[in-house]
């Protein structure tokens, strides 16, 4: 049980010492990870249930030939890539904002050191580590974390599309 | 040589008066020759027993002049006989007196060195009870130290000993968690008697409020702004813990000047104050971008509802994108395909701006809120190397703070970009699925409905 503990205050300290920023970082990566793994559950569970509807809904047509039959496959797939690319943006959006919070998380801890000059001098280096620490903490932790999500966010974006493709497969002209 | 002239002018005188009175004599009664002859030598023998008489008269006075003279030469050695012992008297006195001082510095050297040392000892003490929070406990004891470091005469061993004490005291209370009641000033300025705990030298707080001690005043002064909740529940725990029990707490190991520095951090409004002009535009920006994102949010919200709607609904409903492009289907639904086609294109078409709107200025707001930033961060450089350039780089102070200010635009730059970049996405997303919908399903959606209306 005292790793727990031990744990969770060496956490505290790494928030502390890396400023309020930090906490923002923690909340959209929260959020990047949590579309991330909606996504691949989505894909798991939901995608082949709504690729067999619309082969349901297409089979079921009359005909497959005429100008109303083909917009209808065309409303039917783009339904599909709706569904499959929803949250993809959002992922490839935080992937490339996690960076930018890190960078305000530098110049707000560059801020607390340059505050601390302004109250104590230079005198004090211990005092001025405490916004060193903050500036490059969060650095390191925007990096990380976008890092983290860069991978999934091509390949989620792939195999969107390829769901897609595999779709409009299915939905064959007879 | 003296003597030789006096007798030279007597016998000139008196040459000078035989001559004289000679003719004189001559007409007296000179009957005869030999009377005459008579008369001369009488007269001359007159004369010469004159002149001896004279003559007399200056040898003595020539020889008391002689014994006035010796006396004084008599006298004048007697007088450099007397300077010379007296110098000689001077001298050993002077040198006596040399070395009685040496005497007196050797002694005095020992009890110089300790008024020296007790001196500086009081001063170096003075300073550490002026700004030691224990000293608001015992208010007086900072006098004793001020007298003794400002006095001129040797301490006394009654007051070497209050020194002692006072060392002795500041020692033992460093080591001491206490309770004493006391008067505070609050935060809003008013007076409040208390009980506090004091921590060593370290902190002083009231239930779980931390308190700074004022050297000026000598009065404990609640922070305005208070540490982070977790210290203030230890100093709370601590506060109300009971006798004898273990308390864990955060101490403030540079004696107040770390809490010092939490009352001297500036708030976010003169943050945002030190951005300037650039960090006012910014702010402006970041404001009309949200509004951008709002006013978005709230039409495609509405513009998607009533889509979906549309698309339950069999009638065309023209309050809707979907429905005018429907509308214009069923205008058209006699022409042959490709006409149709085009129509209905040309419907979306029309649509489609309204969806798509201001998302381009949104997302140049995001792109443009940090390069601001940038710029307010050259400028304020700048100002700081004008500021170096009048008042040189020797006072980091003023320095830090122009640059503080300048890193104040880039933060605020990327505070508005992020979010805006962020609601960019969910706005830009909602209205991809709608122009998705239109150009893609329309046709689809259309096509249903006719198959239901055949």
């Amino acid at each position: 049980m005292i790793w727990i503990a031990e744990s969770y205050a060496a956490l505290r300290d790494f928030f502390e010492a890396g400023g309020d920023v930090l906490w923002a970082i923690l909340v959209v990566t929260i959020l990047l990870w949590t579309f991330i793994l909606e996504r691949y559950w989505y894909f798991r569970l939901i995608q082949p249930r709504k690729t067999r509807e619309a082969l349901e809904k297409w089979n079921a047509m009359s005909d497959h030939d005429s100008w109303y039959a083909r917009e209808y496959r065309e409303r039917l797939l783009s339904e599909i890539r709706v569904d499959a690319s929803q949250f993809i943006i959002y992922i490839k959006t935080i992937v490339a904002v996690l960076p930018l919070l890190g960078l305000l998380g530098t110049v707000t801890g560059m801020i607390q050191v340059f505050d601390v000059m302004t109250v104590l001098g230079t005198g004090n280096p211990r005092a001025m580590a405490g916004g060193v620490s903050a500036a490059t903490i969060p650095t390191m932790s925007g990096m990380v974390a976008a890092l983290s999500g860069l991978y999934f966010a091509a390949s989620l974006d792939k195999r969107a599309k390829v769901e897609v493709e595999r779709a409009a497969d299915l939905l064959r002209y007879h | 040589m003296k003597l030789m002239s006096n007798s030279l002018i007597v016998l000139g005188l008196s040459l000078g008066m035989m001559a004289f009175t000679a003719p004189v004599m001559a007409q007296d009664e000179a009957s005869t020759l030999d009377e005459l002859l008579q008369q001369v030598r009488e007269a001359r023998t007159e004369a010469d027993r004159r002149y001896r008489e004279r003559e007399q008269r200056f040898i003595e006075q020539r020889d008391q002049q002689e014994d006035r003279l010796q006396e004084a030469r008599d006298r004048h050695a007697e007088e450099e006989e007397r300077q010379e012992r007296l110098s000689e008297a001077f001298e050993d006195n002077e040198q006596e007196l040399s070395e009685l001082n040496d005497r007196l510095q050797v002694r005095m050297g020992n009890l110089g060195e300790l008024f020296g040392v007790v001196r500086q000892v009081s001063g170096d003490a003075q300073g550490i009870v002026r700004n030691s929070i224990v000293s608001a406990q015992f208010p007086d004891r900072g006098d004793t130290v001020a007298r003794l470091s400002e006095a001129r005469a040797l301490p006394s061993i009654d007051q070497l000993e209050q020194l002692w004490f006072l060392f002795q005291e500041e020692m033992t209370e460093s080591g001491k968690v206490v309770r004493y009641p006391t008067s505070i000033v609050r935060a809003d300025g008013t007076r409040e008697d208390v009980d506090v705990v004091r921590v060593g030298v370290f902190n002083t707080i009231y239930d779980d409020l931390f308190l700074r001690y004022l050297p000026e005043t000598g009065q404990l002064v609640e922070l305005g702004r208070q540490p982070a909740g977790r210290y203030r529940n230890m100093a709370s725990g601590l506060y109300n813990a009971e006798e004898g029990t273990i308390n864990s707490m955060a101490v403030d190991p540079s004696r107040g000047s770390l809490l010092a520095l939490l009352i001297q951090t500036p708030s976010l409004g003169e943050r945002i104050q030190d951005g300037g002009v650039p960090g006012y535009i910014i702010l402006a920006l970041g404001l009309i971008g949200v509004l951008l994102v709002i006013e978005r949010l709230i039409f495609l919200t509405l513009a998607g509802q009533r889509i979906k709607a549309q698309i339950g609904a069999g009638k065309p409903n023209p309050n809707n994108a979907l429905g005018r492009v429907m509308g214009a289907y069923a205008e058209n639904k006699d022409d042959d395909v490709e006409t149709l086609e085009l129509k209905i294109d040309e419907a979306i078409l029309k649509e489609t701006p309204a969806l798509e709107a201001r998302l381009g200025a949104i997302k140049i707001i995001a792109a443009v809120a940090p390069l601001l930033g940038l710029l307010g961060t050259v400028i304020g450089m700048i100002r700081t190397f004008q500021m170096i350039t009048l008042f040189g780089a020797g006072d980091p102070q003023l320095m830090a703070d122009g640059i503080s200010q300048a890193l104040m635009t880039t933060a605020m730059g990327l505070s508005v970009a992020i979010p805006l970049v962020l609601l960019h996405a969910v706005v830009a997303a909602q209205s991809k699925r709608l122009v998705q919908i239109l150009e893609e399903q329309s046709t689809g959606i259309i096509a249903t409905h006719a198959d239901k209306l055949k």
